[in-house]
């Protein structure tokens, strides 16, 4: 066998290699590290490396990182819930009540522009709708629906209204998708049989977009859990966990660090074992 | 049942609108006369943008023009996502040609490439930080691209393959039995049926790597790129209409950028 004959036969894993590498060296083994450092001790700014569980036992074991905890699911969950409030029946009407395709190009390319305002940006931009002076309370005084300006901005409530805006694209994309793959001839079918429209929806639609429906919590999940820009500006003080593990670090405090970032780990997995379980994300991407 | 598809539509332009809404304010204020930001607007002026600095002004009230350091953090946010747009491109048209075969083994390496999403941006950035003064390595511009594209791929993977052209692979199996090599399958046939999906996955990669901060801010080196300098200015310095002049001129600049890039595309010897 030549060379030639040799590649066309393991083109298929070749074309693979590039993106499995970077996948090795960027996520699995920087994550892979941080579990032995949540076992080192450490006296700044050196770590030692020698077998210690103070590091889980003085600062997972207290009882701030069960608040951290619970807020930290709390927030995320919450969150998920609301876009996916939001985002279902948005991903069903760009599914089914909007017949032309460039529309529907042109609606999603809407919901990507966004980005292209800078990060930092976009996050002290709700200063002018939720800050005292901002466009929310512009509105309660001039209408006279309030005398003085209302305190949205440092809530969770404003840290929800934030996310929804960030990351809601996030869930509409892959129930969109699962909806696309929807057989319109199963609803016709549906629908000549007389169900019930509300029944033709649940069994049909909810039940066939349920792959991305369990996607769209998932990245919606861990983008929030990820993410402690946003907390720390705006959840008024809230601790989350992506939050404390940037504080710890901020600090140089590495191994306390890597310990909450150990259970964050188990937290991703366990995201990640629902995703493929529960979800079966590849009936979204190539199964059908 | 009319009435409810209408009100659907309207929900979904609502929606819409109040995704833009930062955006909107952000241009409207950056013309703020005065330094708050607040409304109403008292004033228009073009101040932040191109007003002559008078030289002991903290950098908050330094017109945009006259902020070189915001120059030097945009040219590194337009190579950074540059690089990283054309590698997800890559990377994504190669993983998605071969995902889409019954590969042995496929479920657990799409599973692999999918890791960089799902793994949450502080434990992505800690995990590399890591690793780099471990190998002691320096940290570089093609560290924040790498750990951008890493993120990026995987996204742009469901949404390349969720699009593919169902009769694809019969098409290519038909030029294959008609003796076509492979190269020329390739080149004739998939290439230019998957042209769109490389080109969307592509502009993807631009787009969530303009704005990335969470994971950037991790592998910072100098000014770093605009998420992340501004993000350190606004720490530091309160927050005055200039920044929101930043946010207009990145947004146009981008904006601009996607339609050259769409332009060249559409008259392109291949566009239909």
């Amino acid at each position: 066998m030549n060379l030639q004959e040799i590649l066309a036969k393991h083109s298929k894993y070749l074309l693979l290699v590039p993106g499995l590498i970077i996948s090795l060296f960027v996520v699995i083994i920087p994550l892979a590290i941080l579990i032995p450092i949540s076992f080192y001790k450490y006296r700044f700014p050196y770590l030692i490396p020698e077998f210690t569980l103070d590091n889980y036992v003085k600062y997972l074991l207290s009882e701030r990182t069960g608040t951290i905890l619970l807020n930290t699911f709390g927030l995320s969950t919450l969150t998920c819930l609301v876009c996916f409030a939001v985002g279902y029946p948005f991903a069903y009407t760009l599914a089914f009540k909007i017949k032309s395709p460039k529309v529907r190009t042109y609606i999603t390319s809407l919901l990507m522009v966004p980005f292209l305002i800078d990060w930092s940006i976009r996050t002290v931009a709700w200063i002018s709708i939720l800050g005292e002076r901002g466009l929310v309370n512009y509105f309660l005084i001039t209408t006279g629906l309030s005398s003085t300006p209302q305190k949205l901005l440092f809530s969770p409530i404003a840290l929800i209204i934030i996310w929804l805006q960030t990351y809601t694209l996030f869930m509409i994309f892959p129930i969109y998708l699962a909806m696309q793959r929807i057989y319109p001839d199963y609803i016709w079918s549906a629908q000549l049989l007389r169900a019930p429209p509300h029944r033709v929806h649940y069994e049909i639609i909810f039940k066939l977009s349920r792959p991305g429906i369990v996607t769209g919590f998932i990245f919606v999940f861990v983008s929030t859990l990820g993410d402690f820009v946003t907390p720390s500006l705006w959840a008024g003080g809230i601790q989350t966990l992506g939050l404390s593990i940037a504080s710890y670090a901020g600090n140089y405090l590495w191994p306390q660090a890597a310990a909450m970032s150990s259970i964050m780990l188990i937290i991703t997995l366990a995201a990640l074992i629902v995703l493929i379980k529960v979800g079966g994300i590849k009936k979204l991407v190539y199964e059908r | 049942m009319k009435i409810l598809d209408n009100l659907l539509k309207i929900f979904v332009i609502v929606f819409i609108a109040f995704i833009y809404l930062p955006a909107f304010l952000v241009i409207l204020l950056s013309f703020e006369k005065s330094s708050s930001i607040a409304l109403p607007i008292t004033g228009f002026t073009l101040d932040w943008y191109i007003k002559k600095p008078v030289g002991y002004e903290t950098p908050a009230f330094i017109s945009l023009y006259y902020d070189h350091r915001f120059w030097d953090a945009l040219r590194n946010s337009v190579y950074v996502s540059f690089a990283t747009a054309l590698l997800t491109g890559l990377l994504v048209t190669a993983c998605a040609l071969a995902l889409r075969h019954r590969v042995r083994g496929r479920d657990v390496l799409f599973y692999v490439l999918l890791l960089g999403f799902i793994v949450p941006g502080v434990m992505m950035g800690l995990g590399n930080t890591f690793l780099y003064s471990m190998l002691g390595l320096e940290k570089s511009f093609w560290s924040v691209v790498l750990i951008n594209v890493a993120y990026i791929v995987p996204f742009g993977l469901i949404l390349m393959m969720a699009r593919f052209d169902p009769d694809l692979m019969e098409y290519e199996q038909a030029a294959g039995a008609l003796k076509a090599s492979p190269l020329n399958v390739f080149r004739t046939i998939t290439l230019p049926l998957i042209r769109w999906e490389v080109i969307s996955a592509t502009i993807f990669g631009f787009l969530l790597s303009w704005g990335e901060l969470i994971r950037t801010q991790f592998m910072l080196k100098g000014t770093g790129t605009l998420s992340v300098f501004i993000y350190t200015q606004l720490s530091v310095y309160p927050l005055t209409p200039k920044w929101y002049a930043a946010g207009t001129l990145i947004s146009v600049i981008a904006f601009i950028g996607l339609a050259i890039f769409a332009f060249i595309l559409s008259r392109g010897p291949r566009s239909q």
